[in-house]
């Protein structure tokens, strides 16, 4: 009992103070705006290097079939850019949970690509936060 | 030698006469030239440029009517229609949708003089800009500033209404009651009051989820879903997180300690999230039964009160849906 607490207590810290840092803070590396923006994509991307993985090598292969705009990893990211890691990942799961079911009957659809989708940004989710 | 000297004359006299018929005709060619080169002038009259920046405007062709009206400020500073043609220039960038430029060119009108006809107007256009840019508390203090300045019951009255309604925008009831109880009695009548109240009342029965208990019943995986009426998605919280439950469980209980914490770490990520979506499916669903009740709100006792120009003056209009 006791390995169980441990462990779900150092994944929940870690997740925290990651979420904190990766939420606010911001270094300043050079003031060359290409230095800048390079080293901005590698901050910003290292994070999302799973979801980016699914997007580039799994998705594509296996198609676009979420039904929601922006799709879940799409989803997934900008909840972790706004709400850091914690909040991300919780927000996160909300979204594959509520995926393609009652949100298509509630939100607002949206046309992409000729298809019909699901109006469901990250925005809809966090209206009452703020 | 005077055959000679009557020859010279005779060659001047000659030569005076060509020269005479040259210049003649030169001059006649000239001045038929000029004549031909010549183009109608452009006069530039107050009605004439006025006219041309409203065909602009109506042909919505809104930011060359804008310089249209510039010009025929600049023109004719002294002319009666110069501040319909700043009200119009606020009009042309509100339609052109350039939202800041509009609040300025209005502005410019209410710093110019307050309780002119179009000041008033520019008041009251500025606050509809707020409210479409969602804005309302700037919308409430421009409007507020209004009711300071004016003298005028009536206009008071109908700042008064506006001020109601952007409170009920904001589902703020207790506001929007107060600002409409200040109309003065005579001008009950004219906004429907009577009626306004009663829909008002209406608010007390509109349909409410408790966030609080839609995040204390997901202690059950799925229980918040389905108190908000989602159970397609109830359904789903409870499988899914009743299965990383139990996995997790049979991963510990069998000494799979790397295992079972992978399932935790995602299962805490699940059952959070499932507390977290209760909780946001009360707020979206108290969300969308108060935009439908201000909805029908507007559509039967909602008076829209309009200072928009239609190329034939100012106009005040009313529309009522009995």
């Amino acid at each position: 009992m006791k390995k169980i607490l441990s462990v779900i207590i150092f994944f929940i810290v870690l997740a925290a103070l990651y979420g904190s840092v990766l939420a606010g803070q911001h270094v300043k590396l050079d003031d060359n705006p290409e230095v800048l923006r390079k080293a901005q994509e590698v901050q910003e991307g290292a994070p999302f290097f799973p979801i980016k993985l699914y997007q580039d090598y799994i998705s594509s292969a296996d198609g676009n079939r979420c039904p929601m705009h922006p799709t879940c990893s799409q989803y997934c990211i900008e909840a972790f850019k706004k709400h850091g890691t914690l909040l991300g990942w919780i927000m996160c799961s909300d979204r594959l949970m509520r995926c393609g079911r009652d949100e298509n009957k509630l939100s607002d659809p949206i046309w992409i690509d000729g298809k019909k989708r699901t109006y469901d940004p990250v925005s809809n989710n966090d209206f009452w936060r703020q | 030698m005077q055959i000679r000297n009557t020859c010279l004359v005779y060659r001047f006299f000659t030569f005076v006469i060509i020269c005479s018929f040259f210049i003649s005709f030169s001059q006649s060619f000239a001045d038929s030239g000029s004549q031909g080169a010549s183009y109608p002038s452009l006069i530039l009259n107050p009605d004439k440029q006025f006219d041309y920046a409203q065909e602009l405007f109506s042909a919505k062709d809104y930011l060359t009517a804008i310089n249209e009206y510039k010009r025929f400020i600049y023109f004719f500073p002294k002319d009666k229609r110069v501040e319909l043609a700043m009200f119009q220039i606020g009009q042309s960038y509100f339609l052109g949708r350039q939202f800041d430029e509009a609040v300025k060119s209005f502005k410019k009108l209410t710093d110019r003089d307050f309780e002119t006809e179009y000041s008033i107007k520019s008041y009251f256009k500025i606050s509809e800009i707020y409210i479409a840019l969602k804005a309302f508390d700037l919308a409430l203090i421009n409007l507020n500033n209004l009711i300071m300045i004016t003298k005028d019951e009536n206009i008071r009255d109908e700042a008064y209404y506006r001020i109601g309604w952007i409170y009920i925008e904001t589902a703020s009831w207790d506001n929007a009651r107060h600002y409409f109880e200040k109309i003065s009695p005579g001008n009950r009548n004219k906004f429907r009051l009577e009626r306004l109240a009663d829909e008002l009342d209406k608010e007390t029965l509109i349909p409410q989820k408790d966030p609080k208990l839609a995040g204390f019943l997901s202690i059950i995986p799925g229980g918040g879903y389905l108190y908000c009426e989602r159970y397609q998605d109830a359904l789903i919280a409870f499988l899914l997180n009743g299965g990383l439950i139990l996995a997790a469980y049979e991963s510990f209980d069998k000494g799979h300690g790397a295992l079972g914490g992978l399932i935790t770490f995602v299962g805490f990520g699940f059952y959070a999230g499932n507390i977290y979506g209760a909780v946001t499916s009360a707020h979206k669903f108290n969300r969308k039964e108060t935009g439908q009740f201000i909805y029908n709100l507007k559509k039967n006792a909602r008076i829209n009160l309009s200072a928009d120009l239609e190329n034939k003056g100012v106009c005040l209009s009313f529309r009522f849906t009995f």
